[in-house]
């Protein structure tokens, strides 16, 4: 009898826990959709609101903060800081970082894994505690009249300490990939280390070099905690920027700025996928 | 950006075809830039950082060169920090408690389901890694107050009758905090999952196991070494973290973060920062060691 039971209750439960799950599993992604969207969407939408405070209902729509950004220097010359330390933080980076996967893929290192976790430490230190040991060790330093305290150059190292490890990672993997008779063809062909480099090798990685490029182009752009320990006032980013008019008080403004530093994001990650969807298209001819 | 990507590939790498041996100062010329930035701009500042906690902090000066432990005292002793430290490691341990459930979820239905969702899942998951924590911040700021969305949209659904307001409150740092690091979870969680072939649930199913005690019993004990991993990277994420919190949460929420950017720009009291910095970076250095042992734990076993 009670084995009959059991034996009634296994095949409900078999039958009833699918349609549970599943309606649970749509319950739980419409969550999630919400609670990842919840920021983005409020943010675009309020940027275009004509009034002056932040407050729900919006009744009035207007693109007036947009002119108000692109109207203030002080808020263009922090968006061209942040551009332009993005820009170095990418060259750094990318140079640093890929040169290191290159070693590590094609040359035998004594204490490679101490090299390794050398290399990848800083990406997981917190950047409160990056930009506190950089501003301490390089604040006061002077070469000549040149100050690095407060200087673009100094941020895009300190952004380095983040983005030269991602890159170094993403190309390491990268670099597994090829297929490196071709490279041993072409060093039998006559062709010099370098040369074969350029021409062999990074056509066949453009895909992880753009990749890693732009992601180190994005990490530096979005960071704001050691660029707000290591800059002044003519130097401070937009995040940095940012950061300090929420402490005093949030207009559209804020999210205009945000609108914008996400659509770069946004921009980049489309170059990524173009690109990828191109070289795939190539393989397949 | 995970562990698990990083000890794998260690352990592949070494068996790689090795050419040019001969010439083994090529390979230094080229990790040389790399090591220069590691060495000069973080493992100088490092040590520096640590000599300048153990420096004198009189008069208001910056720091007076000198030595003693006084800041690290401070720091136990001192109920404000000590509540500060103790309110760091729980709010970062219910943070990542919270991202490593959500992920686990999220990272399960991305590989169940078709490859299409999966993009889309993954597109998802992207967005707080991307976005600028500022611009989350912002979002979140525009949500929970009284005039905010959240106030505004269940006033109009008719569910409440007065404004309220959930900001600066310990829940919205939290919803904030677990926002920021559940991409980490997510993404170490779905290349664990990558790697079990999916006909092992279909073998469970075929043996008349129902999905939830598939789950208990192939599932989730294939995926345990993966939790703890995303479990520990969530947690050096969310200590790391402190503009979320004490932007969202209450102005007695104190992180050791907040503290340390007190410490340094508002008091300028450097030592007591950087005694700050160490235990920060202490916190982080044993978090990360925890993993590898993890990690190395489960590669013997598969091995």
């Amino acid at each position: 009898m009670s084995e009959i039971n059991l034996a009634r209750q296994a095949t409900l439960q078999q039958r009833l826990e699918p349609r549970v799950l599943r309606v649970l599993s749509w319950a739980f992604t419409g969550f999630l959709v919400l609670y990842i969207l919840i920021p983005v969407l409020i943010t675009l939408v309020m940027s275009f609101n004509n009034a002056a405070m932040i407050r729900f209902p919006i009744t009035d729509w207007s693109v007036r903060w947009y002119a108000d950004f692109f109207g203030s220097t002080q808020w263009m010359d922090a968006l061209i800081n942040s551009i332009v330390i993005a820009l170095g933080t990418t060259a750094i980076s990318t140079t640093a970082g890929i040169l290191a996967a290159w070693a590590f893929e094609r040359y035998q290192i004594p204490f490679r894994t101490f090299w390794y976790m050398l290399i990848m430490m800083p990406l997981f230190m917190p950047g409160v505690v990056l930009g506190l040991g950089v501003a301490i060790a390089f604040g006061g330093v002077q070469l000549g009249s040149y100050s690095f305290y407060g200087s673009r150059e100094l941020v895009m190292i300190a952004h380095s300490l983040w983005a030269m490890p991602l890159v170094f990672m993403l190309m390491e993997a990268t670099f597994r990939t090829v297929d490196y008779r071709v490279v041993e063809a072409s060093y039998d062909l006559g062709g010099r280390p370098i040369g074969s480099f350029f021409e062999i090798v990074v056509p066949m990685v453009s895909t992880g070099i753009i990749s890693s490029a732009l992601f180190a182009f994005v990490i530096s752009l979005n960071e704001f905690v050691m660029a707000l320990f290591l800059t002044d006032r003519d130097t401070q980013t937009l995040p940095v920027l940012m950061w300090l008019s929420l402490r005093s008080a949030g207009t559209p403004r804020l999210a205009v700025a945000s609108v914008i530093l996400a659509l770069t994001v946004f921009v980049c990650m489309s170059v990524i996928m173009l690109w990828y969807a191109r070289q795939l298209r190539k393989v397949a001819r | 950006m995970t562990l698990a990507q990083t000890d794998s590939s260690i352990s592949e790498a070494t068996d790689v075809p090795v050419r040019a041996s001969r010439k083994p100062v090529v390979p230094w010329f080229l990790i040389a830039p790399a090591l220069v930035i590691v060495l000069v701009f973080f493992g100088l500042p490092t040590l520096q950082m640590a000599r300048m906690s153990f420096n004198l902090h009189v008069d208001q000066r910056l720091y007076v060169p000198g030595f003693t432990f006084e800041h690290y005292r401070t720091l136990f002793t001192n109920p404000l920090f000590s509540k500060a430290i103790w309110t760091t490691v729980q709010l970062a341990l219910v943070a990542s408690f919270f991202s490593v459930a959500i992920g686990y979820t999220f990272a399960i239905l991305a590989w169940l389901k078709p490859a299409r969702w999966r993009l889309l899942f993954v597109g998802l998951a992207l967005c707080p890694l991307l976005i600028s924590e500022i611009a989350i911040i912002f979002g979140w700021w525009m949500f929970f107050p009284k005039n905010g969305l959240l106030s505004q949209a269940l006033l109009s659904a008719g569910l409440i009758t007065d404004k309220f307001s959930l900001m600066y409150t310990e829940f919205a740092a939290f919803v904030g905090l677990v926002y920021v690091t559940l991409p980490y979870a997510f993404f170490i969680l779905l290349s664990v999952l990558d790697g079990i072939d999916e006909q092992i649930l279909e073998s469970s199913a075929d043996l008349g196991a129902p999905p939830l005690v598939t789950f208990r019993e192939v599932l989730f004990p294939l995926t345990r070494t993966g939790l703890l991993v995303a479990f520990s990277q969530s947690f050096i994420w969310a200590m790391g973290t402190y503009a979320t919190p004490s932007a969202l949460g209450p102005d007695t929420l104190w992180t050791m973060g907040f503290l340390i950017q007190e410490q340094m720009l508002g008091k300028h009291n450097w030592p007591l920062a950087s005694a700050f910095s160490m235990l920060l970076v202490i916190g982080v250095a044993a978090a990360m060691l925890l993993t590898r042992s993890l990690m190395s734990k489960r590669s013997a076993f598969h091995v």
